[in-house]
């Protein structure tokens, strides 16, 4: 590789580890645009076959001096001494190209973009974050190996060809990341607990939820594939819980034309150990596990949830049934539900919403509903004849909002908060009570980890119906059109599909993982080893001929290499006679009990005993002196080593 | 080479010293903030400390020298040589080892050493003395491959050589050895009938027509006859090994780097150059190489007793036995 295209890959290299920080908003965009901009330049300059010195070396060096007050002028602008100590490093990583002309640093360059390359990754959430340090790992490695040369040649006092270092490059960075990807689960994740941290919470996306439902309103809601909860269930849960819902908000009244929640602020939740009580439980029950990021701190869990564990924190509020964690971070719930799980507290629930019920409405109702007068069948009429009868309209095609009462008996069509208002009304006309259920409906079946994976555009309102035990579910929206009824190429399903699960990884075994994690993955190996050894051992006695290759083969290699870490340790523990001992032998001099390290030494050719020979004094002061001292102990042994070479 | 003189097997660079300082304050900062990007980044710089060493150090023990064809090899003065360095490794490749000994004129580089391979590279060597020459060792270092550590790793050779005397140099020793044809030309020096001259001794590769029977009867050792002819392009030079008490060893050197020096302008003015030492007695002819006579120079021990040696008008001898110049007897 020549001078210049090093000079160049550098320079690109320098420009590449910033990159991330346009999309971490970490500093702001301007001070980026013109670190590459003046970065590009000179990468130009150097492109065309001229120095990178885009500004004289002096003017630099100005600038350099002047850029010290500066600092901390832009400490005091942006409050933010991270930000204000990005700018610097990137301003230093624009002067060094233009120093690099009179003074050898490409040291101190690597270290600079090292240091932007960690504002990058510090800043960033993302999966996509390491693909970006494999490149950059790749490069830098490519250029230390240039800087190792460099400084050899300097050492020798004279240049030599340098061996092209691509594919070495690339086998040291598959070992790196073999190595990495081993220690990174076993660094300890203890807090610091006298300076927390600096870094906040991680991002959180939100959810095309509103607090209130206003017709009002132009709804704005776009299709966002962010997951924002999964769902575990065996398939027996599926059978019986699906399509899956998780609940966040309940309006439960009409008011100044808007549906609105009953707000009475938090309440603690019934605890039992680690599990909260959110109901009871009725009929068929099972449990499922539910992985999800708080929004806002609000937590949404299945309708028919009556047991939980998990959360450090859970409240019923700021509504009634709703819930809510002081917990931060993705959350993983173990919950049990059941088919007809009940409040915890029964409490009569509002007579009715508060809409003003025309009497159009009124005669619609009753017309759909006839003699029948169970609440519950009632709202079977009703949701079947809505079913049959109305049509859904995205929102983003919605010509116009449209009041609830002309959605019911004019337009027949609207989105699903039109249907969960537009039954509730109905059923409110036919002296049911009745409140819309918001969250998120049905989500996408992840063939290859097997779990339902909520998207933000899941997100849907359906119709709760009281029926004077419980609050059963009602969907009037047309089953074909709920959210991800839409048929998709299988192709781009598993695309999706394969992308969540990388996502789910991301977010679940790297970027949340914590000394909890760390506790159960050691519990786990602890548990696995001692199963598989219990299981090997049975099947030893029985003499049984069907031992499970892989285990044995596992437990073998764990068995062989702790013998191999105590020998090793043994090995270092060695008493100094026998580290002195063993060196002898190999001299040919056996060592016997009786004999004294100076006689051993008389038998030594005179060459050999005169270099070990203060060895010897160091092992008699060492041994017989009236102080230890391992330092003393260590550089025998160093030497002693050094002998042996 | 002090960029190469250290104790113990490996060394920071100042690279590497640098790389553990950020790798701790990244260690730090992720500790501190829980950020598990940051454990990542840390995760890889260890992965790729831990490598760096495992790799230097698998490559320099998979190393080993062996000293190739060595020409003649004179005391103080560097000779040209071939070193084969095999890695045996079957994992690591090995580049920018700098091979350093006491013997070796300079640090020989070796920019890439693959695995399983054989590398060849021409060498100074440089010896202080003469003599047999053992090359035992080879020291080894690299900062390869991220230049965070020198790893040393001395390599066992085994090698012997026989290094000839160092030749005396400056203008008072070319003045000295000034090959004086018209002197040697004397009348009584040997002329160009094949007249008998003198006798000498009998060396190495000498005719058994020219033996002095007579002589040599009654001397009980072969005796050679010299003609005129041969004595005018012949020089017999012999060395003395006794080493006084008020001579020191240095100065038995400096007596043997003169013989040697002299030998060596005989010898390169086209001479013949016989030397004599108290149990052999070798011979060059014009036009062969004077090699053997060099090489028992080089072997040549001090005696603590006198020796005897019959010296003859026309020997130059090289004494310490009352002066310590080279005397005509």
């Amino acid at each position: 590789m020549t001078r210049r295209a090093r000079e160049l890959e550098m320079l690109l290299l320098t420009m590449f580890a910033a990159v991330p920080l346009y999309f971490t908003y970490a500093i702001a965009g301007t001070a980026l645009i013109l670190f590459h901009a003046f970065t590009g330049l000179m990468a130009l300059r150097v492109l065309l076959g001229r120095t990178p010195e885009l500004i004289p070396a002096s003017i630099m060096r100005w600038v350099a001096i002047a850029y010290v007050p500066f600092y901390i002028i832009d400490w005091m602008i942006s409050r933010s001494a991270i930000a204000a100590s990005t700018h610097l490093v990137l301003f230093i990583a624009a002067y060094q190209p233009i120093e690099s002309v009179h003074r050898q640093n490409h040291a101190q360059r690597l270290l600079t973009t090292a240091l932007i390359f960690i504002a990058s990754i510090a800043t960033s959430t993302h999966i996509t974050i390491i693909p970006f340090i494999v490149v950059f790992a790749y490069f830098v490695f490519r250029q230390l190996m240039h800087v190792s040369h460099e400084e050899t040649a300097r050492s020798i006092g004279h240049e030599y060809g340098e061996a092209p270092a691509g594919r070495a490059a690339g086998f040291y960075l598959a070992g790196a990341i073999v190595i990495g990807t081993l220690l990174f689960p076993l660094l300890p994740r203890l807090r610091n607990p006298l300076v927390r941290g600096l870094s906040g919470p991680l991002a959180q996306s939100a959810t095309a939820l509103s607090e209130t439902i206003n017709f009002n309103d132009r709804r704005a809601a776009q299709g966002d594939a962010t997951v924002v909860a999964r769902v575990w269930m065996s398939d027996e849960m599926r059978a019986r819980f699906t399509p899956l819902r998780l609940r966040g908000m309940i309006y439960d009244h009409y008011e100044n034309g808007e549906w609105k929640q009953s707000l009475r602020g938090l309440r603690q939740v019934p605890q039992r150990g680690p599990q909260f009580s959110t109901g009871t439980a009725g009929g068929h029950e099972g449990p499922a596990v539910v992985e999800m990021r708080p929004q806002r701190g609000k937590v949404f869990l299945p309708p028919n949830t009556y047991l939980l564990q998990g959360p450090q924190t859970l409240y019923e509020g700021p509504a009634r049934e709703t819930y809510y964690t002081y917990d931060d971070g993705p959350l993983r719930f173990e919950v049990r539900m059941s088919t007809e799980t009940a409040p915890l507290r029964p409490s009569r629930p509002r007579a009715q919403s508060g809409y003003p019920i025309s009497p159009a409405v009124e005669t619609l109702a009753r017309t759909i509903v006839g003699n029948e007068q169970d609440p519950a069948r009632k709202a079977a009429l009703i949701e079947q004849y809505m079913i049959r009868n109305f049509r859904y309209v995205p929102n983003d095609q919605a010509a116009e909002p449209i009041t609830l009462e002309r959605f019911l008996l004019f337009e027949r069509g609207g989105h699903c908060e039109y249907f969960a208002a537009g039954m509730v009304a109905l059923l409110n006309a036919t002296g049911v009570q009745a409140r819309i259920a918001g969250g998120f409906y049905g989500g996408q079946i992840n063939p290859l980890t097997g779990y339902y994976a909520v998207r933000r555009e899941d997100a849907h309102a359906w119709t709760e119906v009281w029926t004077g035990t419980r609050w059963m579910t009602f969907d009037g929206t047309p089953p074909t059109q709920r959210p991800g009824a839409t048929q998709e190429n299988p192709l781009r399903l598993y695309a999706a599909a394969l992308s969540d699960s990388l996502t789910f990884f991301w977010d679940r075994y790297v970027l949340t993982f914590g000394l909890g994690d760390q506790i159960s993955l050691f519990e786990d190996i602890a548990t696995w080893s001692g199963e598989t050894i219990a299981t090997l051992t049975d099947r030893l006695r029985s003499g049984s001929r069907t031992i499970p290759m892989g285990n044995a083969a596992m437990v073998l290699g764990a068995i062989a290499g702790a013998v191999a870490m105590v020998l090793l340790f043994r090995r270092r523990r060695r008493r100094l006679f026998d580290v002195i001992a063993s060196y002898l032998a190999a001299q040919g001099i056996a060592v016997g009990p009786a004999m004294t390290m100076e006689e051993a030494l008389r038998q030594l050719p005179p060459e050999a005993a005169e270099e070990l020979a203060p060895l010897i004094v160091m092992y008699e002061q060492e041994t017989f002196g009236a102080t230890p001292d391992r330092r003393r102990a260590r550089t025998l042994k160093r030497k002693l080593a050094e002998l042996r070479t | 080479m002090s960029a190469f003189e250290f104790n113990g097997v490996v060394r920071f660079t100042k690279v590497g010293t640098v790389y553990l300082i950020a790798t701790v304050i990244l260690a730090i900062s992720a500790i501190n903030t829980g950020n598990n990007a940051l454990y990542i980044g840390v995760a890889l710089m260890l992965g790729s400390l831990l490598l760096s060493g495992m790799a230097s150090k698998g490559g320099l023990k998979h190393l080993h020298v062996d000293v190739g064809a060595m020409g003649e090899v004179w005391a103080g003065r560097a000779g040209r040589g071939t070193l084969h360095v095999r890695n045996a490794s079957r994992l690591w490749n090995i580049r920018d080892v700098v091979l350093t000994s006491d013997v070796l004129a300079e640090p020989v580089l070796i920019p890439l050493v693959g695995r399983r391979q054989t590398v060849t590279v021409e060498v100074s060597f440089l010896f202080r003395k003469r003599g047999r020459a053992h090359v035992s060792a080879v020291d080894s270092y690299t900062r390869y491959p991220f230049g965070f550590f020198l790893k040393k790793r001395r390599l066992p050779v085994t090698s012997e050589v026989v290094v000839f005397p160092q030749l005396l140099g400056g203008s008072a020793s070319t003045e000295r050895f000034r090959s004086t044809s018209g002197e040697q030309t004397s009348a009584n020096r040997a002329g160009t009938s094949s007249e008998l001259h003198s006798f000498r001794d009998y060396a190495r590769g000498d005719s058994l027509r020219h033996v002095h029977w007579k002589k040599s009867a009654s001397l009980g050792r072969w005796i050679m006859k010299q003609t005129d002819a041969e004595s005018a392009k012949a020089v017999h030079v012999m060395v003395d090994p006794c080493l006084p008490k008020h001579g020191s060893p240095d100065d038995f050197e400096e007596m043997i780097a003169a013989a040697a020096t002299f030998v060596w302008h005989a010898s390169r003015d086209g001479f013949d150059v016989t030397l004599s030492l108290p149990r052999a007695t070798f011979r060059a002819r014009d036009g062969e190489a004077a090699s053997p006579l060099f090489r028992a120079l080089a072997l040549v021990e001090p005696a603590y007793e006198p020796v005897h040696q019959v010296v003859d008008r026309h020997t130059v001898l090289f004494t310490l036995g009352g002066q310590h110049d080279a005397k005509s007897a």
